[in-house]
């Protein structure tokens, strides 16, 4: 890093020179700033060149019907869009993701709210619940499910409970059926992802001013009304955050519903993510796939853009 | 929160949040008694005996540290720039680059599966680890950036004003003041590129290559319809994550929160 320009550093050295360069209509105070652009042009070059050539790769293989390998793609301009937004699979993977979205989130949101209240109360062995509820968010995803395919399915362990706890009459199999496919999909996304939620409101609460609640302890708050009127607005940025989370999570979503139903049974629990894996690389419709991806692509920045923009507006 | 002084209060909160622990334990003890039944030990014997396992964590060992390593340096790097030293149209910069935070890796597929054939690194691990670091740098950039923006600027004047080059002052202020912060990108990048998929998924394709996530998938084809086997082979998979947590819990909560909180 030695090639951050020599004269800049040079003039720094010594402090009576230096301000004969002092350029005026900078801001008065303290030497005049090095340049940045040596130190982020590594990270820059890399991050942008890699996503932003991909990206631009990917809205060119949009216009081609191509098989990944052929020599000879062919030029087809929209035609692929075209197919895509009359695709039904499409539009039932954009509505799996929106159910995903509002059911993960809201399910997270008040487990994790919960689990951090209760453990910011006087509990035995609160480490050992911090451990439980975190373990899953640090195993993969991809290697429990092959775990995940056995608990649900028709002689699994879920059927079990359910049969040892009187509600015999439920047990099915929840993967081969596409009404239950998709909650399934949804409650291990929730299983593995709770440990986040819970441990980002965990630390939200601790900065609390405990001044404010005691002061309202001794108005006469009870606990609902602590939890509701004061912690819960005071933890407002970590839920936008977390929405935030699960908005780009939801539109990832991939190794989940791949490796457990296989987008299946009958496109139940087909996502962007799934159908753009299954189009491209199994079916080498590579052109198709790449529509997908542009289409997924606009969403996941409108919907950062999104938050973006609210997130400014209240600060 | 619920500043319980009764005994059956504090009895009741327990047992609620018993009760609401025990979905996140079921997998895991199901998992653990799936791996024995049937032949018991054996099925871990045998899972072992396949001789498959060290080489499929050495790849991943080997893919998250050079994500760490490439990821570490260049976020250290651009967080300095971005934070401490003069740029024009500082922000234009800083948010081409975060866009890049939203962006599904399957998106990136394609382009990438066809330019890692013409650079023959299709099957090597660059072509997973290049892709991973890419993705994961905006987000500890951005981190690091906040955690940097909160060391006073007399610091960095005074120290060159003492004479430190910029390439001192990274070495001897930035690195040592940024210790919390790098711990917390290391965890946070760690599990990123250790529990990743897809990318692995679509080119690796060979067991001196893959990585313990596609573990799973090969044991299913290796043991067929003998689930006993692969849910030990799923054991040994997740018990080394669950050992580093338990080592480094604090490092990975804060990894977590660090985003999160000021």
């Amino acid at each position: 890093m030695s090639s951050v320009g020599p004269g800049t550093v040079s003039l720094e050295r010594e402090p009576g020179p230096a301000a004969r360069h002092a350029v005026p209509k900078r801001r008065g105070k303290g030497p005049r700033r090095p340049s940045g652009l040596p130190w982020i042009f590594p990270a820059f070059a890399f991050v942008v060149g890699l996503v932003y050539y991909c990206v631009a790769y990917t809205g060119y293989i949009s216009t081609l019907n191509w098989d990944g390998v052929s020599p000879t793609p062919q030029q087809v301009g929209l035609a692929n869009y075209t197919t895509l937004f009359h695709d039904p699979v499409f539009w039932d993977a954009i509505r799996h993701t929106i159910y995903f979205f509002i059911v993960t989130f809201c399910v997270q949101t008040a487990l994790g709210f919960t689990f951090a209240a209760i453990l910011h109360s006087r509990v035995k062995l609160p480490n050992l619940y911090k451990v439980i509820i975190f373990v899953p968010v640090v195993i993969a995803p991809a290697t429990m499910a092959p775990i995940f395919r056995q608990v649900f399915s028709a002689t699994g362990q879920f059927n079990s409970v359910l049969q040892d706890i009187g509600l015999g009459s439920l047990a099915h199999p929840w993967l081969a059926q596409s009404s239950t496919a998709l909650p399934v999909i949804m409650a291990i996304t929730i299983w593995n992802f709770t440990g986040v939620t819970f441990i980002l409101y965990f630390a939200a609460i601790t900065q609390i001013d405990s001044e404010m609640l005691e002061a309202a302890r001794i108005d006469g708050a009870n606990a609902f009304h602590l939890l509701t009127r004061i912690v819960w607005p005071n933890v407002r940025g970590t839920t936008i955050a977390l929405a935030m989370l699960s908005v780009i999570g939801a539109l990832k979503t991939f190794d989940v519903p791949y490796l457990v139903t296989i987008g299946g049974p009958n496109y139940a629990t087909e996502f962007l993510g799934t159908f753009i894996y299954r189009i491209s690389i199994p079916q080498a419709q590579v052109g198709y796939g790449a529509a997908i991806s542009i289409m997924l692509l606009i969403f996941a920045l409108a919907g950062a853009l999104a938050f973006a923009v609210r997130g400014t507006r209240r600060s | 929160m619920f500043l319980t002084r009764r005994l059956s209060s504090k009895v009741i909160l327990q047992v609620i949040l018993t009760i609401m622990v025990v979905p996140y334990l079921f997998p895991l003890v199901a998992m653990v008694q799936e791996s024995l039944s049937g032949q018991g030990w054996g099925n871990y014997q045998a899972v072992w005996a396949v001789g498959v396992v060290p080489e499929f964590f050495r790849n991943s060992a080997i893919i998250a540290g050079g994500v760490i390593i490439i990821v570490y340096c260049l976020t250290m790097l651009a967080a300095y720039g971005f934070s401490k030293l003069h740029i024009r149209g500082r922000e234009i910069y800083f948010w081409m680059m975060l866009t890049a935070l939203t962006l599904p890796e399957v998106v990136l597929l394609t382009p990438l599966f066809s330019t890692a054939i013409k650079l023959g690194l299709y099957n090597t691990y660059f072509s997973v680890m290049l892709p991973l670091a890419a993705l994961q740098i905006p987000f500890c950039v951005l981190l690091t950036r906040n955690f940097v923006n909160g060391i006073p600027d007399e610091l960095f004047d005074a120290a060159r004003v003492d004479g430190a080059s910029v390439t001192r002052i990274f070495w001897h202020v930035i690195l040592p003041l940024t210790r919390p912060i790098a711990a917390a990108i290391i965890i946070f990048t760690l599990i990123g590129a250790w529990n990743d998929y897809l990318l692995p998924l679509v080119f690796l394709q060979s067991p001196t290559s893959e990585t313990i996530t596609l573990l799973p998938s090969y044991f299913v084809s290796q043991f067929s319809d003998d689930q006993t086997k692969v849910a030990a082979a799923t054991v040994i998979t997740a018990i080394p994550e669950i050992v580093a947590y338990l080592c480094l819990q604090r490092f990975f909560e804060r990894g977590l929160t660090a985003g999160a909180l000021k």
